[in-house]
Parts: structure tokens; sequence; C-alpha cells
């Protein structure tokens, strides 16, 4: 079974009333696009009075949040300039399929080309810029647009026109008229695009850091097993944010089977009710890195959250339990283990790239999560299982069994990001301390100003 | 909208009219010209008011529209039927053997086939008042398309219905009357036997009062004892001489020829025989779409791709309505000669939404064979490029040229491009 979730609707934001006094919220109620104009120019010196009012290790300011024009910057200076995480390579298995993803008003067409190479287009015909493809996935032969049947070879070239006046008759070159491209890299299986037309160059950092933890789970010969699409009520930062710590992970209780609960917590921050944990943890630990060693696989930590515009952090850790994977009681999900592996206790790797990515790998099975901003409120979050391309469905895993402890801890974190929207938007609103286990969330909200810094002062 | 009065001049009324005098005889208007209002949508839901025995086999089915205003077709034209059998919907194409003189009724002639779904539905089920779904109307094979003085119109089977629509289209305008203008028609109609002979005293009673029209049956065997009994007209199966007999100046007329596809294709080498023009024979073919049938249209096709080796053919379309009697005809009513052996085998389309099924001539793609069939399927690039016309293929296989169209995924799951596949063998296309 793949569980195919409905296309969460992209509509206009559902407005948020403004709190926060600014009275910006508003402005932006029924406008579809990119600011201009002295409303442009405006938002910016608001985006910059923010910015300025963030202090270190604290949240944001509620306008952050919640304020439709802030959030059209972001889209503008930061989801359509920076690298994007938008799915695998399982999604797009074979020549012709495809994925569809909406960054803010702009759409991208991720497909496998008839050479096997993915690709990514702006998803607008060339002709009177219809949308091309409308599902959010699927697969074509060629790229036809519904409108007037324009026909677009899988690299992107204009094969079929009718009634386009040829060019001996003074027409259009239709060499003229491919499709636009979008940068498009892979890194071990993972698919990041970008919309600039520079893209930044730490990709390649990432690239050359990440790709040997994920080798072994080999991507590339895997399938989706399922994937939930799954929309929170709240500012994308929030989801992100609550991604970054454990500090509310008692709230998970599919998931504190088996992950630790100290999990960002240095030994002697580690409170007196949390030590038993804490010291099964430090000896799977022990066995974990003992495993990968003998298998030559990276486990250390690498992080680089704050500096580069692709901030990351990865990481082998061991899981409570059998140790081996999201199940109650760690055991493994899915008999037919990943690539080559042997062994099935290897925990789980963890990468985190920001804006809108993390994942874990497990010697059993992968599971991604893509975050795309739908409005300054809604928030895609997109979950996708993968498993070993040749295990079978009832006899190597069970999809219900294989999900569930995502799909539950999914939830938990949509109710807690609501929350938090809401208490954000309230006049009562102030940011407030991070705890020790929260330095990520600092690190990633630090990283979100130094990025926005740079973009609107650019 | 505001609309410039300079642009919209009156004509001078005192100026000369410039006037063309043709030193040709003007072509003939087509029929029902001025008169009749064109062809329209006539889909809706009908009402069955009677249904009333022909022959031993065949049924006349009368409906009547749902929407005030009656209908507009063209005779000749067919439309498509629906019909819940069992609680499944099906489809089947009939010709509309009614006139579109007579707006307010639609006639439908029907043969019992045996194990036909539709038609033994239509024979022993269906009841006044019932109700039925038409779409349409659909196709070309039409007088009114190819306006002429002298027509020649050739049926085998159920092929009688078009001939049916059009004699009354013609004697309800008065147009085979004995004037000069009016038409001159030969209508040539095989049936087995002469129980078999389609509303047969209408058709005489027509010639008897109408100067411009006469009519020949020719019939394979005596009737049955107890029906029409012996049989004294011209008996076994058309020949050269029986038609140069009934038409002697065919090469002057407008031919349309109607029937199962053996007919259509010894009809076809029997027309070149006695000189009628090729660019003026029309036709259309009824294929059994049941069991059996196959091997008559396989034969017929074969025929038919001979006849186009000749470049004397005019591709065969068919409709459904027809008839048990096909396999029957073939071989028995008509000299059909048998193919020689290497001729490139042409295969029988069966478009499985519609009923409609056509002979393709090889090198046909069955795009092409679906619109002379009148069956839209639709398309765009017509290479094998856009994948707009991509269906599924029922059964058969199909040879497929396609430029990107399609992916081997769809093509394991039975989808394919009509415009860039040849059939190779029989098919059914789900459309
Ligand atoms: S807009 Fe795409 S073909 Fe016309
Ligand atoms: S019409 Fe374009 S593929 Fe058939
Ligand atoms: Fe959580």
């Amino acid at each position: 079974m793949t569980t195919t979730p409905s296309r969460p609707t992209t509509s206009a934001p559902a407005s948020v009333p403004s709190q926060d006094g600014s009275g910006s919220t508003t402005r932006a109620a029924g406008r579809v696009g990119p600011l201009v104009g002295s409303a442009a120019a405006e938002a910016r010196a608001h985006l910059v009075e923010v910015l300025d009012a963030r202090q270190q290790g604290r949240s944001l300011p509620g306008a952050a949040y919640t304020d439709a024009d802030l959030h059209e910057l972001d889209l503008a200076l930061l989801w359509q300039r920076q690298w994007i995480f938008v799915g695998t390579v399982a999604e797009v298995p074979e020549p012709g399929d495809y994925v569809t993803v909406e960054l803010g008003t702009a759409s991208v067409l991720v497909l496998r080309d008839d050479d096997e190479e993915v690709r990514a287009f702006r998803n607008v015909c060339r002709h009177r810029g219809a949308r091309l493809v409308e599902e959010p996935k699927g697969s074509v032969g060629n790229i036809v647009c519904g409108y007037h049947r324009w026909t677009y070879a899988t690299d992107g070239r204009l094969i079929h026109a009718p009634q386009l006046a040829p060019v001996e008759d003074g027409g259009v070159d239709p060499a003229c008229l491919s499709l636009r491209t979008v940068h498009l890299r892979e890194v071990a299986g993972l698919l990041f695009v970008c919309l600039a037309p520079e893209p930044p160059d730490d990709l390649d950092t990432l690239s050359r850091t990440v790709a040997p933890y994920l080798a072994p789970h080999a991507l590339g010969r895997t399938k989706v097993a399922a994937q939930v699409d799954l929309v929170e009520a709240g500012n994308w930062k929030l989801t992100m944010e609550n991604n970054r710590e454990c500090y509310h992970c008692e709230g998970h209780a599919d998931l504190v089977c088996t992950f630790f609960p100290t999990w960002g917590l240095a030994d002697h921050e580690v409170p007196p009710r949390l030590r038993a944990a804490h010291d099964r943890y430090l000896l799977a630990e022990e066995g974990l890195h003992l495993a990968c060693e003998e298998r030559g696989m990276p486990y250390a930590p690498v992080e680089d959250l704050v500096e580069p515009p692709l901030g990351f952090r990865i990481q082998r850790e061991a899981l409570d339990g059998h140790g081996e994977s999201f199940s109650r009681d760690g055991s493994r999900l899915v008999q037919r283990l990943l690539g080559e592996l042997d062994e099935a206790r290897l925990g789980r790797l963890t990468l985190h790239a920001q804006p809108n990515l993390w994942c874990h790998a497990m010697a059993d099975h992968v599971v991604t999560f893509a975050v795309l901003p739908l409005g300054v409120d809604r928030t895609l979050v997109r979950t996708t299982w993968l498993v070993h391309e040749d295990a079978v469905e009832g006899v190597d895993y069970d999809v219900d069994s294989l999900t569930e402890v995502w799909r539950h801890t999914n939830e938990e974190d949509a109710a807690f990001v609501g929350l938090t929207q809401a208490g954000v938007a309230d006049p009562a609103y102030e940011p407030g301390p991070y705890s020790v286990a929260e330095r990520q969330v600092d690190d990633f909200v630090s990283w979100y100003v130094a990025r926005m810094r740079e973009e609107v002062s650019r | 909208m505001t609309v410039n009065p300079l642009s919209w001049a009156d004509p001078d009324p005192v100026a000369p009219a410039l006037r063309l005098v043709p030193d040709l005889p003007l072509p003939p208007d087509p029929l029902g010209a001025d008169v009749l209002p064109p062809e329209a949508s006539l889909d809706q839901e009908v009402l069955v008011r009677r249904v009333v025995p022909l022959t031993h086999d065949v049924v006349q089915v009368v409906l009547e529209p749902t929407r005030p205003g009656g209908v507009a077709f063209t005779p000749g034209q067919y439309l498509t039927l629906g019909v819940e059998v069992d609680g499944r919907h099906v489809e089947r194409c009939y010709t509309i053997s009614s006139p579109p003189t007579r707006p307010h009724l639609l006639s439908l002639t029907v043969k019992r086939v045996p194990d036909g779904e539709v038609s033994t539905y239509l024979h022993d089920r269906v009841r006044p008042g019932d109700r039925l779904q038409v779409t349409g109307p659909l196709g070309g094979f039409s007088v009114a398309e190819h306006p002429s003085r002298r027509y020649l119109l050739l049926s085998a089977g159920s092929g009688v219905t078009p001939t049916l629509a059009t004699l009354r289209t013609m004697a309800d305008l008065a147009e085979l009357e004995a004037t000069g203008s009016a038409l001159d028609v030969v209508v040539v109609h095989s049936a087995r036997t002469p129980d078999d002979l389609v509303a047969r005293a209408e058709v005489e009673a027509l010639a008897a009062t109408h100067p411009g029209l006469r009519v020949h049956w020719v019939c394979e065997t005596d009737g049955a004892p107890d029906r029409s009994g012996p049989w004294s007209g011209p008996r076994g199966r058309l020949t050269a001489d029986l038609l140069r007999a009934f038409a002697p100046d065919v090469a002057d007329r407008e031919v349309f020829t109607c029937g199962p596809p053996g007919y259509m294709a010894a009809a076809r080498l029997l027309l070149a025989e006695v000189g009628a023009d090729p660019a003026r024979c029309h036709e259309e073919s009824f294929v059994l779409g049941t069991a059996g049938a196959p091997a008559a249209a396989a034969a017929a096709a074969a025929a038919a791709a001979q006849g186009a080796a000749e470049g004397a053919a005019p591709a065969a379309s068919s409709r459904a309505d027809a008839a048990g009697t096909e396999g029957e005809v073939e071989g028995h009513l008509l000299a059909a000669p048998a193919p020689s052996a290497p001729a490139p085998v042409a295969t029988s389309v069966t478009f499985a939404r519609s009923g409609c099924e056509v002979a393709c001539p090889a090198g046909t793609t069955v795009l092409a064979a679906a619109e002379q069939a009148g069956v839209r399927l639709p398309s765009s690039c017509a290479e094998g490029m856009c994948g707009t016309c991509k269906s599924t293929l029922l059964s058969g296989r199909v040879e497929m040229k396609h430029a990107g169209g399609i992916r081997p995924r769809e093509i394991a799951q039975d989808k394919f491009l009509p415009c860039c596949s040849t059939p190779d063998g029989d098919i059914v296309v789900d459309a």
C-alpha cells in the first residue's frame, strides 16, 4: 500500500489576525505573489526590524511567524533562492516519473528524463503560461500542456506545437521555447532544487560530507513504501523549530520507545530521572560505534548549522530497545535490509538540513521529511518511507506497522505546532528563553536571521 | 457592443446586381438544403414509444426525444444507444432509420443478434415508457453529403437501414417526383430470403407511387412456406450482369454501399467491373460484434485491402446495428472472390464502448480507422508524441511506433497510442 494523500490546498493563506501591533498582516489579504513597489520596501524595512528585535537564545518575535508580508519575503529571499529538498530518487524511479513542488507561487517539475537523469523545470508552459503538470506526482510520456497540447520532450525541448508557424514563415524557433530549467542536485539519493539563477555553492560541501553516511543505505535502490502529507497549522519555522529538540519528546508515546529522551543533552545536563535512560544510551552508542567501525561506516556528528545557506547536521546515533528501527520495541520493520547491509542494529542516521529537510536512515528503511510552506500559518510536512526495492509488501514489511510511529509522532508534532502558532499570534506572546536541550532550535533561528539579513541587504 | 454604422452601410439598392450565368448546369443542392435544419446534437434521454416487429427477427424501436423541438440529422447518420442491461451500462451504434423530416420521433431498426446483449434486450425486454440514452448524430455516410441527381443505393442484410432513412427523406421532401429536377434513385438490396426483406411493403409502395425510385430485391433462396414462400425475383448473389441490368448508367451515379464487410468487398469489385466511378462510391459496413463475426470481418478486410491496393477503395467503416446474418451473407449472397493468398491481411478493430467495429486495411492506424467509423478519439500530434490519444487495448495486439508519448509501464498495462499503431490481428479497443 502506498498512502496517497490528497493534495494540500495551496490557495490563499488563511488570514491571521494581526496581533503584533504592526497592522501589516491584513495588508496582504487576497494578494498572491511577491510584493512590489513601496509595499515591498515597507515589508523589507519591517523584516529588518523584526530581525533586529530577535534576541540570541530566544525565539523570534511574533510577526516572523504571523505576518503575511514577511512570509512573502521568506518565500522570495529564502525558498526561491536557497537549495530546497524536494524528495528522493525513489519518488521518480522510471523515465517520465515526476513530482511537482510548489515554492510559494513557483511550481517546480522534477522528473526523470529518458536518459535516466533527474531534471527540474519550471512548471510553466512556454505558450501561454498554463501550469504544465497539475498532479503532485505521476508519470508522463513526454510533457504535454493540457491547454493547447504543446509537447516537450523530457529534456525540456519543445517537440510539438500544433499550428505554430514554422520559422521559415517568420514563426518563433521552437528551440527558443524549451522549458525553463531549474538547478537540481542529487546528494546520495536526496534531491535538491534551487530557483536562483546562481545557486549558493555550499551544496558541494554538504554532498561531500553526508554522502558517505548515506551511501550504505543505497537510496538509489529503494522504493517508496508509503507517503503521507500532513498540513500543520503553523508557520514553517515553527515546524522546523519543533523538530530541532526533544525537550517535548515525552509527548510522543510511540517515539519514546526507541528515541533516547536525553537527546541533545550533554552528560552533565541529564536530569536524575533520565539517568538510567542515558546510561542505556551511552551503552548503545558504544555498541553502535563498534558496529560502524567494523563496517567502515561514519557515525560521528558533523554540524554546521548557522553559517552556510544550507545549514546541516548529520550523525549516526543509537536507538533504544533492539536498536534497529522505529518500532515499539526497536526491532526491524522491514526484513529485507537496505543496500548490502548485513547488520540490522545500526541505529538511526539522522540528517537535518535547513530550511526544510530531516531524515532518518535505519538499516531496514529510510524515512524522509520535507517541509514546504503553504501559507504564513500553514505548512506541509511530507513524510516518505523508503524500503529496499526488492522488499515485498505483506511479506517483508507491513505498511501500517512501518509507518505507525511517525504517523502518530507527526500528528502530535502538528498539534504542538498548532498550539505554538496560536500562542505566537496572541498579543501576550513574547519570545521566551531556550533550554539547554534546545540549542539546535537556537541555531536554526540564528541561521534564519543570518540568511534573511544577508538576502535582504542584497 | 456598439457597431460603427459606416461599416454596415446598406448596399446601394439601385446598383445592378452582378449575376453569374453559368454555362454548366449547377450541381444540385444537397438533399434537404434550405428545408431541413443543420445537424445538431441529439444527446438526451429518450422514451420508448413502440416496438414493432418488422420481420421474424427485426423490430423497429420508436423513440421519443425528451427535449422539445425535435432532432436534426442527415439521413444515413447513426446514434449511440445506451441501455442498462442487468445493472450494466451498454452502448451500441444504430442507424437512425426514420427520416429527419419527422423530427419528433426516432426509429431504429434492430435485428436480433443471437447472444447480442443489446439487441436481445430491445427485442425481448424493452417496454413502452422505458428510458434510454442516445448520443449523436454520428457519421457522414449520407446522400446529403454528396449531392447528385442520380443515386445507386446498394445494401445487404441490415445495411438496408440507411437506405430506408434516405428513401423516406426523399419521399417526404417530394424529391422522387417525375419533374425535371427530381432525383433518380435505384435501390438494389440483397437478403437471404424474402422473409428477411425489411420494410418491403413500405419500400415497394414508395416505388409504386414515386416515379424517381426503382427497387430491386435479390434473394439467395426461398422464404419459409408459412411466411413469404417461394422467391420469384432475382436469385442468388449479386453479379455484374444484374448490376448492369439494374443500373446501366452506373458510371453517372453516386453509389452508396452498406452491408457486412464481405458484401462490401465483393460489391467494390463488382462496381469496378461495371465501370462505377471510384470517386463517387461511398461505403459503410455493418459488422456483427459477437462471436462468429471476426472470420467474416477478416475475410472482408482482406478483400478490402486488395481493393485498397488497386486504389479504388474508400476506407470502410462500420457500425454495429447489424445482424446475425452477416456470417451467412459472406460467401452466399455475393460472388466474393477468394482473396489471393499473400494479400496483406487487414483486420477488424472493435471499439468496445460504442460497439462500433471497423475493417482496418493494412497500414491504416487505429486512430484513422476510428475516425472513419465515426468514433471520436482525442488526438493532437498524430505522431505518438503527445499521448493525447492514449487508449486501452482490451484484446489483440498492435504494432506501435511512438515518439515518447507513452511509457513501457503503460504499455505493460495494455495502454497504446492509436495514432501510431496498426493492428496486428483483430483488436478490441476500450473506446
Ligand atoms: S498554454 Fe500550454 S499549450 Fe497553450
Ligand atoms: S495523438 Fe499524439 S500521441 Fe497520439
Ligand atoms: Fe516531536
